[in-house]
């Protein structure tokens, strides 16, 4: 088989999966990002991040804290695009993986400009609003604490304007919600914006 | 080559057949309704902190299934911490020692063996010691987390069956100063009220604690009086690290570490310039001492804290707050209706702990700031049974049980006929203190010791020193723990003890509360409760020493049966006969009184009426303390009847500054100083086997103040090699402004060998109370590489 057969082929199976009726169909198209599923800092939005990122891996491959994962085939045609799984390795912000990136898929950013997605607290789940279990964790662990996350009589409260995304607070959380959730996730609102009117 | 219709279908078929493998499993979602039935919830206290938090634990078909507070609790009102939530998780956990190990060789592999074969062992080892060296030979190293009838079981045999004081245990490295502050300024150990002076409170003064990690229940309430009363409460925080705790202060003072001797001087000072002392209360109740005890007058007190003027103490504090701070908090303390002093660590693991504590104490005495509501100088513990066990117990090699020091013959003998011991059974001197237990072990001098729920090997300071001794093979180590520790990794038999709540026994908290837990469920595999334990080996001990006496001390317990029936008679032994008449009455806190009251009992209780009121509230107040009153000797309505100072008066120490053992110099230019994380529990044998709990933290780092951080050239993140001249660490930086410039700061629990920062440490002692100066020494800096992926490590 030649190498433009190859890629023939494997446009056409793609194209041709997207049209297929039930969820493999849609699975192959969907963004991987979703709660707790955030892409590096700096990314562009999720509309147009599949067709800037060239999947070099650089990212992955700087990454000190192994935060960033390669999304393999099973992501469909987001395969091989940088993910990170918050609540299993957040994001330290060591901002390497945005200096290496070569396409600007992640833009240069500082730190504190990060916005990978909000932490969300569900007050169901998070002991400290249920008001029996003194925890305060995700406070404790927020690298921006008072100004991300302040505590309201011992209650977690985030700030949306300080807040990186970062998932050290998802990370930690002591509450398991099931579902890869803990009582504090993050949700990938940035990600979400549209760039065509 | 074409595609055909078959191939395309192939393929496709192919890409989603793996498209669907990443589908999330369903995943069973906890029905928290259902949970709950079939739920049986049995009462006790926290096996943590020494808070002493009233909770329940949940259990359904003899498997513990959660936690949880109540409301209507005294201590934490229903509230529990996230180490306390799940500690409950350690009960069932696969590394859960279950059967007897032993090893003749510290170098061979440990093999199971039945208890009959490990008590044996046991029993051979330790007679063969006594044999070899008598009563300096054997040890035991106990634990502020054991039951008070273990403590209280284990010395009896000790002292009353091998004739040795060498009875210590690890309050030492946490308490000792406490105590002995106590026992030098107020005549008696234990504070004089308790947690219920908060809610009254006007002005807090915590100093060297970081209650919001180390206490966080308590800080709840600290921090609720202060919402609840925001322009009438004043919190003060002193301490050269700005922690959690310091969120809520009004006024925070961030002092160069070790100074703090200086600035509670120049309150006192400012406090006697400004003449807002009580010389009512001082001219009734109180003296001056200086010295070793030799009394002084007022004059020389004001002189000497003269020389302290708020600017000096500044400049001598590192210039990093005003004199006029200064004057300010010791208004606010002096001025208050009711101030209370909170403090751990930060004052007690110092080279001069007692002093930092007298110091306190001298505050509260100038003021009068003590015995009425909402006023108190208040020692926190931090483990769950130091001050009930060890304290009280006499599970520390000066004291005997009931507060009775061992040099003093008539306190001896009264022990001995509790005991039904032959007079001069016990020795008339005190045994080995901690660090010098260890470094008799370092020499071979101790042949074999017990050691009881905790891991010195992990927990003292410069352990590397100590594990070398700990290492020797003419050294038998017994460990009774539930974990595998870095200490049962040193030990020759390492025997399965049973958790809390797998046993009956009593927990004394910080504020003289005593408090009961149940067996409730069974323990794991072979796991003995340890009052078992100790009764068993000391059985075979008599026979093989062919010693009556050692027979003589576990005969009141023969026969009877280890869950219930065993601890109630030690208990029923060491507070019927040895705590009546002395201020730690606990005759009328009987296992029947504390069963009915859910809170425990706060001695002095000398009668089952009075303790069943909850005990004594507020200590030395007559119609309050059943003591006051039959203590009393004239009409004041204050007795300090405590027995170390036999002219019942308060006594206000003069105190120097008085620089920690090792400071910064051009060779180690940095301050180190060690503490707690709020999610992790000492050497993290617990804590770290949560996943929920080492999640939160799964490795020590070191807190580097930003303007070093600059200096040093370190980023977040980055490793950092903390060297000083006993040991090293290398640890990831958080780069943040808590530390004092100059200083850094590092948790504790870590077992890693590149992270357990008590290898750095340092081992000098408070000449007065023996405890190590784990607060204060000086290290290296230096940023060792990039930020590197690490994994927790527990053994």
């Amino acid at each position: 088989m030649q190498r433009r057969t190859f890629l023939k082929l494997l446009g056409t199976g793609l194209t041709g999966l997207s049209f297929l009726p039930g969820p493999a169909g849609a699975k192959l198209l969907q963004s991987p990002v979703a709660t707790n599923r955030l892409r590096p800092p700096g990314a562009v939005p999720e509309e147009i991040f599949a067709a800037r990122c060239i999947r070099c891996g650089r990212c992955v491959e700087v990454c000190p804290y192994r935060s960033i994962i390669m999304l393999d085939i099973r992501a469909g045609i987001h395969a091989g695009t940088p993910l990170v799984e918050v609540e299993k390795i957040p994001c330290y912000l060591c901002m390497k993986c945005v200096e290496v990136c070569p396409t600007g898929s992640l833009e240069r950013i500082q730190q504190q400009d990060t916005r990978m997605g909000l932490a969300v607290i569900n007050r169901f789940h998070c002991v400290a609003w249920l008001g029996t279990i003194l925890c305060r964790t995700c406070y404790d662990k927020c690298p921006y604490a008072e100004k991300a996350i302040r505590l309201d009589q011992l209650r977690p409260v985030i700030d949306a304007s300080a807040c990186t995304g970062c998932g050290i607070c998802t990370s930690a959380c002591p509450v398991a919600a099931g579902d890869d959730r803990k009582a504090i996730n993050i949700e990938p609102l940035y990600a979400r914006q549209k760039v065509s009117g | 080559m074409t595609q055909t219709r078959r191939d395309f279908i192939k393929k496709a078929a192919a890409l989603s057949a793996a498209s669907y493998v990443s589908m999330n499993l369903p995943i069973d979602k906890i029905n928290l309704a259902r949970a709950d039935e079939g739920v049986v919830w049995h009462r006790g206290s926290c096996r943590l902190c020494g808070v002493g938090c009233r909770v329940e634990l949940g259990v359904k078909d003899g498997v513990p299934m959660g936690l949880r507070g109540v409301a209507e609790s005294r201590t934490n009102f229903g509230y529990v911490c996230m180490k306390g939530t799940y500690f409950w998780k350690c009960m069932r956990h696969p590394d859960r020692l279950t059967k007897p190990l032993y090893r003749a060789k510290k170098s061979d592999a440990f093999k199971e063996i039945s208890w009959d074969k490990a008590l044996d062992i046991a029993a051979d080892q330790f007679a063969r010691a006594h044999k070899a060296g008598g009563g300096d030979a054997v040890a035991y190293y106990g634990s502020g987390q054991s039951l008070t009838e273990e403590t209280y079981l284990f010395q009896k045999i000790m002292r009353g069956g091998l004739q040795s004081n060498n009875v210590e245990g690890n309050p030492r490295l946490c308490m000792a100063s406490a105590a002995a502050g106590y026992l030098s300024s107020f005549g008696a150990d234990e504070p004089i009220g308790g947690y219920a002076d908060f809610e009254k409170a006007h002005c807090f003064f915590i100093i060297g604690s970081n209650t919001a990690e180390a206490h966080p229940v308590l800080f709840r309430r600290i921090m609720r009086r202060k919402l609840d009363n925001p322009n009438t409460v004043k919190v003060i925080n002193i301490d050269p690290r700005i922690s959690q705790t310091s969120r809520i202060a009004d006024m925070h003072l961030q002092f160069m570490p070790g100074t703090d001797l200086a600035l509670l001087n120049a309150m006192a000072n400012v406090i006697m310039e400004e003449k807002l002392y009580d010389a009512e209360f001082v001219k009734n109740y109180a003296t001056f001492r200086k010295g070793e005890a030799e009394q002084t007058t007022l004059e020389d007190f004001k002189a000497q804290v003269a020389k302290y003027t708020p600017e000096m103490a500044a400049k001598v504090c590192g210039g990093t707050f005003k004199a006029d701070d200064i004057r300010t908090i010791a208004r606010w303390f002096a001025k208050s209706k009711g101030t209370v002093s909170l403090w751990t660590m930060g004052l007690n693991q110092r080279k001069r702990g007692v002093w930092a504590n007298n110091l306190v104490h001298n505050l509260h005495i100038i003021t009068g700031q003590l015995v009425k509501d909402g006023a108190d100088s208040l020692s926190l513990t931090g483990q769950p049974n130091a001050c009930g066990g060890v304290r009280e117990g006499g599970g520390l090699c000066h004291i005997l049980p009931g507060h009775r020091p061992v040099e003093n013959e008539k306190l001896r003998r009264q022990v001995e006929a509790a005991w039904g011991v032959p007079e001069g059974r016990i020795p008339a001197a005190p045994g080995l203190h901690t660090m010098a237990m260890f470094s008799a072990i370092n020499e071979g001098k101790i042949k074999a010791i017990w050691i009881n729920c905790t891991s010195p090997a992990q927990s003292l300071p410069n352990c590397t020193l100590y594990n070398k001794g700990m290492d020797r093979d003419d050294v038998f180590i017994v460990c009774t723990d539930i974990f595998p520790t870095l200490t049962t990794q040193k030990a020759n038999l390492v025997l399965p003890a049973s958790f809390h709540f797998e046993k009956t026994g009593v927990y004394g908290c910080t504020e003289r509360r005593s408090q009961l837990t149940r067996k409730a469920i069974d323990s794991p595999g072979e796991a003995r409760a340890e009052v078992w334990i100790v009764r068993e080996w000391a059985r075979r001990l008599a026979e093989k020493m062919n010693d009556p006496v050692i027979a003589q001390c576990i005969k009141p317990f023969e026969g009877l049966t280890e869950g219930y029936e065993l601890p109630k008679a030690i208990w029923d032994e060491y507070t019927q006969k040895l705590t009546a008449g002395r201020d730690n009455d606990l005759r009328g806190a009987t296992y029947a009184v504390l069963e009915k009251m859910a809170d425990g009992v706060q001695w002095p209780a000398p009668t089952e009426e009075f303790a069943l009121t909850g005990g004594t509230v507020k200590k030395f107040v007559k119609g309050r303390d059943p003591m006051a009153t039959t203590e009393s000797r004239n009409d004041l309505p204050y007795q300090f009847y405590g027995a170390a100072h036999p002219d019942r008066t308060l006594w206000i120490w003069l105190r120097e500054q008085a620089d920690p053992e090792e400071m910064p110099d051009a060779e180690y230019p940095f301050y180190l100083s060690t503490g707690r994380i709020i999610d992790h529990w000492h050497t993290m044998s617990m804590t770290g086997r949560i996943p929920e709990l080492l999640r939160a933290n799964p490795y020590a780092y070191v807190e580097v103040n930003p303007k070093d951080a600059d200096r040093l050239g370190i980023k977040p993140g980055d490793m950092v090699e903390i060297k000083s001249r006993r040991g090293v660490n290398l640890l990831p930086a958080k780069v943040y402004a808590g530390p004092v410039e100059g200083m850094v700061f590092v948790y504790w629990h870590d077992q890693h060998p590149d992270r357990m920062i008590n290898k750095v440490t340092k081992d000098g002692i408070d000449p007065g109370s023996k405890e190590p100066e784990f607060k204060i020494c000086a290290v290296q800096v230096k940023r060792a590489s990039d930020p590197k992926p690490l994994e927790p490590y527990i053994v």
